[in-house]
């Protein structure tokens, strides 16, 4: 007969119960070591070399590559590309980049412009002020619905005798002329059919590009040639991970060096990780924002509208989905803007009994589309709260997500039918830029069919000024205030800022105000 | 996907005392009132009626936004905890039963009525039986998830969506199982002698063909369900399947996804229903093919 197992006695209890204490403590003490071991990656100063991996959510299209529509065409566009002048984080003072000097006249007609006479495309070919000319045309072209298209169009003189100096003449003072010069990438003309394909991207930047594959990656090289200091890195591959949870564990096993999509959840999450750095950059800035197609008969009575900005826990959004990382906005501008007003920001307060008042005197209405581009938590988590929030005011929405691409058609084509919640920029800017180009905001033609003559003769009176932060700008912008508030063809939520996420072994990581990644410093620690 | 499903219900050989019938073949019965067959039910019957008493036992309402309840860990007042949008997770996984079992029981049903319909008629005339087919092959070409994707871009992401997509799965493995077993179950003497005394086409398809064809209809029937509720998971994971703020297993599945690292325990009730749901009905097909079998 088999003998019964013997019952653990107390003591070999005790004696495993130590061993295994012995062992989790060696065990918890070898991984901290290893933690700290690749954690602490000191820095000691910049070190060459390197790919730099970023996971963007959405690939580029070469017919949209100036749209401002694409986290990958951003970072190509700040890699691949030069612009004429650089403005600041925090102010509209122009700095030098291609050009290293300018002077505008006095009635505000005309520019000039000198253009620094060492800079090269990464072809070989020389830039010059033709270069200039080639892209300020481009841009006019309707063609590339680029959102500073009528900016770009009312530039109507050029002249280039000079090849490193160039003249700009305009049919009327262009307040916002520093913000085109700041956007407008320096395209090669030569190389422009294969930009078209998607085949060449030819600048004067930092990096050059090397390859794409559609749904998968970019690839660039650094320019040895740059005319400014020579980047650190080798190289920088942008991957497409089009699902924001897919990035943040690519970053974490270490597939990607830095992230751009992920949510304020995530991104919290990882900033209490020593292993990861979280860099939120204040001077670029985006709006999250309901906006209101007039073109649905439900939505064209103004107090429906207003019913829906008093309805919106704004604070309650930034706090719960932005993680505190945003302010509740009535108006689209940061506080440094020359339109803020502190005041009319506070228009629509949080008010759920004065919106169920206006509801109730507009009778019945039926249920209203509320479209969000589909797959952003961020986006998903707005969008239900801001469903909930009319309910509980008695408008009845439906949710309807939309893949991004298709909601960037429909934003640029103005198809929406309903509500929608998306996010633009620009406000940091002149204030003129978001009135006359933003397709949400453009008083020609926007997303919310919203046509009205007092606010295009305001957004052309802003516009069409020499000075856009004077006195006499700002007694404008007050009016464009006015016009946004009483109409509100778009109802705004919150500001934001950029923010990126990234492993500890980045460094020196830079954003321009357009938003595109700025990599000339950044480097690996090694 | 389809061509396993297939294999799981390859008819066998019929007889012609292999019919679905109760008092001669209590084998099928007995199987689902013990062992694995008894054991799904009990699995499938929770899941049913923990969806059915959803208003019941939820402590909430599955779209309440509770103030300040922003992803709060499992506690009293939220037993699963709370997610993004301030919303008991418990409440939404019941009602999310609900989703599913909507899907399970709906949807693969008439799938898989309209793929024995088309089975059925298809295998008789052969005229029909060429573009059943062809139409069949068309369908089984795209993986399931291809055709949800495909369907969602016409028709947009949605619980619709859903049905259309599990209806369009289903159709073609119904509608060759049933054509496997009716020809076979069509050169039956007993059918002959049916047509010999001048029996209609109906009356045969009707009396002899459809009555015998059954079982392996119905084991096929419950590995379907199982399948129609991964599909609907991963739809939703996906975000092509419900919209929200409507809960079903998969969404909220991925929603727990989005917070594994700060909220681990959000994903754990769905997912052990979407176990408990599946399993049960692999058991119970399990049972009743077994039973075919004796």
């Amino acid at each position: 007969m088999p003998r019964p197992p013997a019952r653990p006695s107390l003591l070999r209890a005790l004696v495993l119960a130590l061993v295994s204490l012995l062992v989790v403590s060696s065990l918890a003490a070898c991984s901290s070591a290893v933690k700290e071991a690749s954690s602490g990656s000191e820095d000691s100063g910049p070190t060459d070399g390197g790919t730099l991996r970023i996971g963007s959510t959405n690939d580029i299209v070469p017919a949209s590559i100036f749209t401002n529509s694409s986290d990958a065409a951003n970072t190509l566009i700040g890699a691949v590309y030069d612009s004429l002048i650089d403005y600041p984080q925090d102010s509209l003072d122009p700095q030098p980049r291609l050009a290293t000097s300018w002077e505008v006249a006095k009635d505000g007609l005309s520019i000039t412009l000198q253009l620094r006479d060492d800079v090269t495309f990464h072809s070989g070919r020389e830039f010059t002020s033709k270069d200039v000319e080639f892209s300020i045309k481009t841009w006019a072209d309707p063609t590339w619905t680029v959102q500073l298209q009528r900016t770009a169009a009312a530039v109507t003189g050029f002249d280039t005798s000079d090849p490193h100096a160039i003249t700009l003449s305009f049919d009327h003072p262009l307040s916002n002329i520093f913000d085109l010069l700041d956007m407008l990438p320096i395209i090669d003309s030569e190389s422009f059919d294969q930009l078209k394909e998607g085949k060449a991207y030819v600048g004067t930047g930092p990096f050059v590009f090397t390859s794409w594959t559609p749904s998968s990656k970019l690839e660039f090289t650094r320019n040895d040639d740059y005319w400014g200091d020579e980047p650190h890195l080798d190289g920088i591959e942008v991957d497409i991970v089009s699902d924001p949870q897919a990035q943040v564990s690519q970053l974490r096993s270490g597939q990607l060096d830095l992230i751009t999509g992920a949510s304020n959840r995530d991104l919290e999450t990882l900033g209490k990780d020593d292993s990861y750095t979280v860099t939120p950059f204040d001077g670029s800035v985006q709006q999250i924002y309901v906006g209101a197609d007039l073109a649905n008969p439900d939505l064209q009575d103004v107090k429906l509208r207003q019913a829906i900005a008093y309805a919106l826990d704004r604070q309650r959004i930034v706090d719960d989905v932005f993680r505190g990382q945003g302010t509740p906005i009535n108006l689209p501008w940061p506080d440094y803007s020359p339109a803020y007003d502190a005041k009319a920001n506070e228009t629509y307060a949080y008010d759920p009994d004065k919106a169920k008042e206006l509801v109730s005197q507009l009778g019945s209405h039926p249920t209203i589309p509320l479209a969000y581009s589909a797959g952003n938590a961020n986006y998903e988590a707005v969008a239900q709260i801001v469903q909930s929030d009319l309910e509980a005011v008695g408008i009845k929405t439906e949710l309807q997500p939309v893949e991004n691409s298709q909601f960037i058609k429909q934003l640029i084509g103005g198809t929406f039918g309903g509500l929608w919640i998306l996010q633009h920029g620009y406000a940091h800017y002149t204030p003129s830029t978001l009135a006359v180009s933003a397709y949400p905001f453009n008083a020609d033609k926007n997303a919310s069919h919203f046509v009205d003559k007092q606010y295009k003769e305001d957004a052309d009176a802003a516009w069409e000024r020499v000075d856009g932060s004077d006195s006499g700008a700002v007694e404008i912008y007050q009016r464009l205030n006015k016009d946004l508030l009483d109409n509100l063809f778009l109802i705004e939520i919150a500001l934001l800022h950029f923010t990126v996420a990234s492993s500890d072994q980045v460094h020196d990581l830079g954003m321009s105000k357009r938003g595109e990644l700025d990599l000339d410093a950044a480097y690996l620690s090694k | 996907m389809s061509e396993s499903l297939l294999d799981v219900a390859a008819p066998e050989a019929s007889d012609p005392d292999d019919q679905f019938d109760t008092r001669r073949r209590p084998g099928i019965w007995t199987a689902l009132g013990r062992g694995k067959g008894l054991a799904g039910l009990i699995l499938i019957g929770v899941v049913v009626a923990l969806g059915l008493l959803a208003p019941l036992l939820a402590p909430h309402s599955p779209t309440e936004q509770i103030p300040g309840a922003n992803l709060v860990g499992p506690s009293g007042a939220h037993w699963f905890g709370t997610d993004e949008v301030n919303r008991d997770i418990l409440s939404r996984t019941l009602y999310g039963i609900r989703t599913d079992l909507l899907v399970v029981f709906l949807a693969v049903p008439i799938g898989a009525a309209i793929g024995i319909l088309v089975g059925l008629v298809s295998s008789w005339w052969s005229f029909t039986d060429v573009i059943a087919q062809r139409v069949f092959d068309l369908v089984l070409a795209f993986p399931t998830l291809i055709l949800a994707i495909a369907l969602t871009a016409f028709v947009g992401p949605g619980l619709r969506t859903v049905f259309f997509v599990i209806v369009a799965v289903e159709l073609p493995v119904f509608g060759r199982l049933t054509r496997t077993s009716v020809r076979t179950v069509r050169e039956m003497p007993y059918v002959e002698a049916a047509h010999v005394i001048g029996a209609g086409s109906l009356w045969q398809l009707r009396r002899h063909v459809l009555p015998n064809s059954l079982e392996p209809l119905l084991v096929q029937l419950a590995v379907s369900m199982s399948v129609a509720v991964f599909i609907e998971g991963a739809m939703s994971f996906l975000g092509l399947g419900v919209r929200p703020p409507q809960p079903s297993l998969g969404s909220l599945i991925r929603d727990g996804v989005r917070n594994m690292y700060d909220a681990p325990y959000f994903a754990v009730g769905p997912l052990a229903l979407v176990v408990a749901l599946v399993l049960g009905l692999l058991l119970v097909s399990q049972a009743l093919a077994e039973a075919r079998r004796r």
